[in-house]
């Protein structure tokens, strides 16, 4: 048992915070924002450089072939400078393909690994949730390739993708298909989130997709599922973590009757709550990321990180606004784009009150007493 | 990152239960519980804890010279996890041993520490005075040095174990002319030196008594007057006067460790096992979206206590160096379990109000006597108030407030 990083992940995790810290700054964020595109093409060809893409990627694949914990601190760091890079989709859906792809589906893997394709998850629908059992989009075999019509919703990084798995459902079962982004009949509309980054709503229009594209049966969006909860969970206690030691730096300097407001102990002790939330997120998704890595189940691991850092990674950022006064609330002051990250990033792949819908059937719905410290399995 | 025990630990936590489940019989259980505070039993217990310790699953951690067994923090955590959870104490966390260990002279840690783990000397913790608890720099019970000896003079309030203990491990000042911290020392005294009077102070949970597994079910407790003690001052502690960082020594040892963490987060087992008992009441419950909602996040409370107590044994066993992790837990598990009881409450209805001697009480009324008790964890052994001045201060760097009508 030992949960804090060992020495090739802190390695790791110390050379990503030193080149975000120089090179993903707040204006670069910006720029993302303004910008048409709503990434920064040039900050994700350095990462792709830097060989964070290929990290956990199995050797065959073009990857090093590093356990899964190396992305729990990359998306630590990503979420502490709130790197605008289709990272999360792109790993996610990469990993899904490692473990689950046939030889033909892995072949996308190199290119993944040197950043020239990148992947945007559909899995939700119009209504929004975050369920294998939602699924409306349906796909109708034809030759020897299936026709998916319907809608996705909630597609994040769609605009910067060169590909999209969407998860849809074949004989009334969930199946996964890899397609190319400008598919022919996939057309995208823009969302506008808190986040002000690209998340799209897709409509499906007779999109083919070659059988070799498809992988059926309900595990491999299982994975992908609780891939995707667990990193945005990582991410989002990076973000609240760094939130939080802006605000105490700001605390340091804001003098108010006469003390720097750091010095109250109102100030004091919410800021040791928000320090408490997102290390408790960080330690949950790090479990679950963790036991994805072993090959074990971990869809109530993932769902408890998620379900937490909703709820107390948004309450560090808020905290953090409340720290900053008045300026919080204005543009040109950089805090608030900590805030408005993790405002969207916690109403993305699961809210808490899913997430806890799935723990507590793992709880309560199977046989046996349950122990804390024994893993419960879902269903 | 490896968050999985190794496969000899988990085999050590097998035999454990095993033992146990075997070993533990009704009467032997009886026993214990006729005794007090876990310390004082007849001699079928005896037995029994003979039994503990011959497989060497006391002072598990603490050096084989010493009559421990000098093997992983980790190994003690998993034998004292296992015994909590059947409802005993072993082990010997929260005496004076670690402290000892710390700090004592070669003659003062053979003297005491092979005591402390056969069990036949106890120490009671005398810190707390009628005028200060969460700030002990306000100690004014007094020692002082006569020739080869200290004479003590004062008060001492809430000394849970006195009644039971063979010594106190007491906090003094020494230096009638020093303020705060400095000026204080450590003396270990025996609890039979002439003029020391031990009166009750009886808790709120007394009449009726809570039952077994009651987090803070203490009965009673202890305010002890010191009438000139006069005791050799070989029972000084370390320095004179370093007696603050001496019993810090002791209690950062004591803050980390199985106990605490069992008191934070048992009730979300109870309650979850609870659920799922095959009754029409409890089936209905279970059904319940709101119930199963709030169980759900109780119970991911109580993983992030688990990881959080898993972090400080990550940081002891890589070296100790702790920021402000101890107080990470300290402020969030306690609190937890506090959240938990009180949810719980609201879950069971009206009959979480009934104590232990009520009829229609559930589990031997065991969650309306954590209601009297959980709150009381979130103030000893560093209140969190104090916990989160440490966190924003050490975490995060916050300044220390000015004195009052200072400014800066
Ligand atoms: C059942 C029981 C067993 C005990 N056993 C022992 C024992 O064996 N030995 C022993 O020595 N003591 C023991 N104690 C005493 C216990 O350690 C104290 O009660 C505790 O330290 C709090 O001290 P106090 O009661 O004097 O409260 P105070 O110190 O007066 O605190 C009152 C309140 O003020 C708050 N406060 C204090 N300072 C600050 C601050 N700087 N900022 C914000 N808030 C602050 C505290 O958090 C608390 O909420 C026991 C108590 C109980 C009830």
């Amino acid at each position: 048992m030992d949960v804090l990083p060992d020495e090739d992940e802190a390695a790791i995790q110390a050379t990503a915070e030193d080149f975000l810290a120089a090179e993903c700054t707040p204006a670069l964020v910006r720029a993302a924002e303004r910008d048409a595109a709503r990434w920064s093409p040039a900050l994700f060809a350095r990462i792709a450089e830097l060989g964070w893409l290929r990290l956990c990627l199995p050797e065959e694949d073009g990857g090093d072939g590093l356990p899964l914990t190396h992305l729990a601190v990359l998306f630590d760091v990503l979420g502490r400078h709130l790197a605008p890079v289709p990272m999360h989709g792109t790993m996610v859906g990469a990993i899904t393909l490692a473990r689950c792809g046939t030889p033909a589906q892995r072949a996308i893997l190199p290119a993944v690994g040197r950043g020239e394709a990148r992947i945007a998850l559909a899995i939700q629908e119009a209504d929004g949730s975050w369920s294998a059992d939602a699924l409306a989009l349906r796909g109708r075999r034809e030759g020897d390739g299936i026709i998916l019509d319907g809608a996705k919703s909630f597609v994040d990084g769609f605009r910067e993708s060169t590909h999209a798995i969407a998860a849809f459902l074949l004989d009334g079962a969930p199946a996964l298909a890899l397609l190319e982004s400008d598919a022919p009949g996939l057309s995208a509309t823009d969302l506008v989130t808190t986040a002000k980054d690209s998340s799209a709503s897709l409509v499906f229009d007779g999109v083919r997709v070659p059988a070799s594209r498809i992988i059926a049966g309900a595990a491999p969006l299982r994975l992908l599922m609780d891939l995707a909860a667990a990193f945005l969970a990582a991410q989002m206690a990076g973000a609240a973590r760094r939130a939080t030691e802006r605000a105490a730096d700001y605390a340091k300097d804001r003098v108010a009757f006469g003390q720097p407001i750091g010095a109250f102990q109102a100030i004091q002790h919410m800021a040791a709550d928000m320090l408490i939330g997102a290390e408790g997120a960080q330690l949950l998704a790090r479990e679950a990321i963790w036991r994805l890595g072993e090959g074990l189940p971990a869809t109530v691991e993932a769902a408890q990180a998620k379900a937490f850092a909703n709820e107390k990674c948004l309450a560090a950022c808020r905290s953090a606004q409340q720290i900053h006064g008045g300026i919080g609330f204005i543009e040109v002051h950089d805090q608030q784009l900590w805030y408005r990250r993790v405002a969207a990033w916690a109403h993305r792949c699961g809210t808490a009150r899913e997430h806890r819908r799935t723990v507590a059937a793992a709880l309560l719905d199977q046989q046996g007493p349950v122990r804390l410290d024994v893993p419960l399995v879902a269903e | 990152m490896e968050f999985a025990f190794d496969a000899r630990e988990d085999s050590l936590r097998r035999e454990v239960q095993a033992f146990i489940a075997e070993e533990l019989t009704a009467a032997i259980r009886e026993d214990i519980d006729a005794g007090e505070l876990g310390v004082q039993f007849g001699p079928i217990a005896t037995a029994f804890f003979d039994k503990v310790r011959a497989r060497g699953w006391t002072g598990v951690s603490w050096p084989v010279e010493y009559g421990g067994q000098g093997r992983t923090a980790m190994d003690q955590f998993i034998i004292e996890e296992e015994f909590g959870r059947a409802g005993l104490r072993i082990g010997g966390a929260g005496t004076g041993a670690p402290a000892i260990l710390a700090s004592g002279t070669e003659e003062q840690k053979r003297a005491f520490v092979p005591g402390c783990i056969r069990g036949d000397i106890i120490f009671a913790q005398g810190y707390s005075e009628p005028g200060c608890g969460t700030d002990l720099a306000g100690i004014q019970c007094r020692a002082t040095r006569v020739g080869d000896t200290y004479v003590i003079r004062g008060q001492k309030t809430f000394m849970t174990s006195a009644h039971v203990a063979t010594h106190i491990f007491l906090m003094v000042r020494t230096d009638p002319a020093s303020r705060r911290h400095a000026g204080l020392s450590i003396l270990l005294v025996p609890i039979d030196a002439a003029g020391i009077t031990i009166r009750p102070l009886w808790t709120i949970q007394n009449d009726p008594v809570a039952p077994r597994g009651t987090t803070y079910g203490e009965n009673r407790t202890n305010e002890v007057f010191f009438d000139d003690v006069v005791v050799p001052a070989s029972c000084l502690l370390g320095e004179e006067g370093d007696g603050w960082n001496v019993a810090q020594r002791g209690l950062s040892i004591d803050r980390v460790g199985a106990r605490r963490y069992l008191m934070s987060v048992l009730r979300d087992e109870d309650i979850v096992n609870w659920l799922k008992k095959d009754e029409a009441p409890n089936r209905a419950l279970r059904a319940d979206p709101v119930v199963r909602d709030k169980v759900a996040e109780l119970w991911i409370e109580g993983q992030v206590c688990r990881l959080l107590t898993m972090r400080s044994m990550t940081i002891a066993r890589r070296g100790g160096d702790f920021v402000h992790e101890a107080s990470a837990e300290k402020v969030f598990a306690p609190e937890h379990g506090v959240r938990a009881t009180e949810a719980i409450g609201q879950i069971l209805g009206p009959h979480a109000q009934l104590l232990s001697s009520s009829p229609e009480a559930v589990e031997e009324g065991v969650f309306a006597h954590n209601l009297l008790g959980a709150f009381q964890s979130t103030i000893n052994h560093g209140s969190v108030q104090v916990m989160r001045d440490q966190i924003a201060r050490k975490g995060l760097g916050l300044p220390r407030p000015g004195k009052r009508g200072e400014t800066v």
